[in-house]
């Protein structure tokens, strides 16, 4: 086999036929096609990862994870860690309630810290997010060999 | 032509050898380019400071470990604990079975070194003594680090002083200021819960050399400070809280204030116990004692901070505290003996994840990650970054230049200085295996796998739920026998 390289922002699988085949995490079930909230993640530049609809109350971890966005939860949502720091645009900041004490915290440590920053696990979907822009200032530009998809780790 | 096939050597097993190899083996296909990937821990157990250093009431940041346990189920990893890499250096650990570095670069084509920075920093003015540790040993006794440092003697300890407050210093702070009721859930061995019921302590001074705007500890950690049940902060005098004109704070300085303003939950006086934050003082001697005396005199200078280079300098002022015991905790760097090891930096030569020279050429095939590359700094988030940063260092140089063109430029393409061959990586070793003393050391029971690992994880969790708590750990001559009988039992 010819080994190719490619560079790529996304680790991508293609999404299920349906929606109640869909594999869950962190109890996400992706809505019926033509439904749902649309929300753009894109990494630290503005480049876009990728389009994803969601559903009204998911949260924006368990999100990346059912649709392969890179955003790590390395204490699985306990607010004991940064890595799933996000940016919201100030309108959408606004909207949604007060970060807690224990989430600012994390927030202090968190790289690329913005007044819009959140924590991912902490942020759940609204209807008005409908078409909000959510970047990961974490996310890197993933280079893996072709040919095969990824494995998850 | 495919590459050749790369087989990673990682010396270390802590988050960011595991971030390292999970990154590498979630990017790489199974098939092509083969990729082979081995940790090597001088402790018996992996996940490093998650394990050995994580203060046990803080268990959700261990949940990282679910994600390393998922690279070690990968086929092309493997984990070989109770090794020490290098030459016949001095370690800690004196059943760590040893690997020269020689017998590394023979088998692997690429090494990465993710070893941590094990040793603490020192204070010159108050070296190590019986009534002076490094908070290192404190936190090694309870996780029951396989340094096996002895328990302190808290029957006989009224007042501790701790040099540095930063959240290790906070984190052994609060370890002993906290009610072990409220402990013993969680991962504390029972033997440190006993010591900790028999404590003595009443007051924890928490000594900086600075103000609270360059205190090095995080919000979390002052925080739980203020909400301990059964330990109240000696309030700060004002003017440590008022600042010049036209200071500005930045956000995480702004929310410390706010929180040193308002002081901890309990009044001061209206619990047993007692806790304060020293600033602008500075150890400069400690009064030799008679061991059975109850206090030692520790003299602090007085400071000021040096408004244009930030640092702290001493005015002529001193002022004198009696204290049981001193504990420093001023952070911590690479063991020296470490090949590679840059004195003034404390840590490894290495730069953009590559191991330099000592004229500063990188070497090829060769890495560094985590705080042996950059020093003991940063968050887990820092690390994982970091981590994934140099995968695709180490991924790029696998698939863009392969093994083979290695061979037609020895010494590196990087440079024409000689490197010695003794530092290169051997191009085209054994597929699969590990060194023949890492063998032999499996055979003989010495060298730890990531399956005895979960042996012994589950079994130290049941162990736990039987009294209770989260996990009872085993030390390693518990884990040696346990691995042995479920050998024999041929669990």
């Amino acid at each position: 086999m010819r080994l190719v390289v490619r560079t790529c922002l996304l680790l991508s699988r293609p999404p299920p036929d349906h929606p109640t085949l869909a594999p869950r995490h962190g109890n996400i079930t992706r809505p019926t096609p033509g439904t749902g909230i649309t929300l753009h993640f894109k990494d630290h530049k503005g480049n876009l990862i990728k389009t994803i609809k969601a559903n009204e109350g998911d949260d924006i971890l368990s999100l990346a994870h059912e649709w392969d966005i890179d955003l790590e939860g390395a204490c699985d949502g306990s607010i004991a860690c940064s890595t799933c720091h996000i940016i919201l645009p100030p309108e959408h900041y606004d909207q949604l309630p007060e970060p807690s004490d224990d989430e600012n915290d994390m927030l202090d440590l968190a790289f690329g810290l913005t007044d819009t920053s959140r924590l991912g696990c902490q942020v759940h979907v609204t209807k008005d997010m409908d078409g909000t822009e959510i970047r990961l200032p974490s996310a890197t530009r993933n280079m893996f060999v072709d040919g095969k998809k990824p494995t998850h780790h | 032509m495919p590459p050749l096939p790369a087989k990673l050597a990682i010396v270390g097993g802590g988050p960011s050898a595991f971030y390292v190899a999970s990154r590498l083996l979630s990017l790489v296909p199974h098939a092509n380019p083969s990729l082979r990937v081995h940790l090597f821990d001088s402790l018996w157990a992996p996940h490093g400071l998650v394990r050995y250093g994580v203060a046990p009431d803080h268990p959700e940041v261990k949940n990282c470990t679910s994600k390393f346990d998922q690279a070690a189920a990968d086929p092309r990893f493997r984990f070989f604990g109770n090794v020490h890499v290098g030459s016949a250096s001095p370690t800690s650990i004196s059943h760590a079975h040893p690997l020269p570095l020689s017998s590394l670069l023979q088998n692997y084509t690429h090494v990465l070194f993710a070893n941590g920075c094990t040793l603490p920093i020192l204070h010159p003015a108050i070296p190590p003594s019986p009534r002076c540790i490094p908070a290192l040993s404190l936190v090694h006794w309870y996780t029951r680090h396989p340094s096996n440092p002895p328990p302190p003697a808290l029957d006989k300890i009224t007042h501790l002083t701790l040099i540095g407050n930063g959240n290790v210093s906070l984190d052994v702070a609060r370890m002993l200021l906290t009610p072990p009721s409220a402990l013993k859930k969680y991962d504390v061995p029972e033997h440190v819960l006993d010591v900790l019921s028999r404590s003595a302590l009443q007051h924890v001074s928490i000594i900086g050399r600075r103000g609270p705007l360059e205190a090095a500890f995080a919000n979390k950690e002052l925080r739980e400070m203020m909400h301990l049940p059964d330990a109240s902060m000696l309030p700060l005098d004002s003017p440590l809280l008022t600042f010049p004109e036209g200071t500005t704070l930045s956000r995480q300085q702004r929310r410390t204030m706010e929180l040193l303003h308002k002081g901890s939950q309990s009044r001061f006086g209206t619990t047993q116990k007692t806790w304060s934050l020293d600033f602008y003082r500075m150890p400069t001697a400690l009064t030799p004692c008679p061991p059975s005396a109850e206090t030692t005199k520790l003299t602090l200078a007085h400071t000021v901070l040096d408004p244009s280079t930030g640092r702290a300098i001493l005015t002529d002022q001193t002022s004198t505290l009696s204290t049981s015991l001193v504990v420093t905790s001023l952070g911590f760097h690479v063991d020296p003996t470490t090949v590679f090891f840059d004195p003034s930096s404390g840590h490894l030569r290495a730069r953009g994840g590559r191991i330099l020279s000592e004229s500063g050429i990188p070497l090829k095939n060769m890495y560094a990650s985590g705080w042996t590359a950059n020093g003991a700094k940063g968050v887990l988030a820092t690390t994982m970054m970091d981590a994934y940063a140099v995968a695709d260092t180490i991924l790029s140089d696998i698939v863009s230049h392969g093994a083979a063109n290695a061979e037609t430029t020895p010494g590196g393409e990087y440079g024409s200085e000689a490197v010695p061959d003794t530092l290169i990586p051997n191009l085209a070793p054994h597929p699969e295996d590990p060194p023949e003393e890492i063998q032999q050391g499996i055979m003989d029971g010495l060298v730890t796998q990531y399956h005895d690992w979960n042996l012994v994880d589950s079994e130290e969790v049941r162990r736990g739920a039987l009294l209770g708590k989260e996990r009872e750990r085993m030390c390693w001559e518990d884990a040696r026998n346990f691995l042995s009988l479920s050998r024999h039992h041929g669990r």
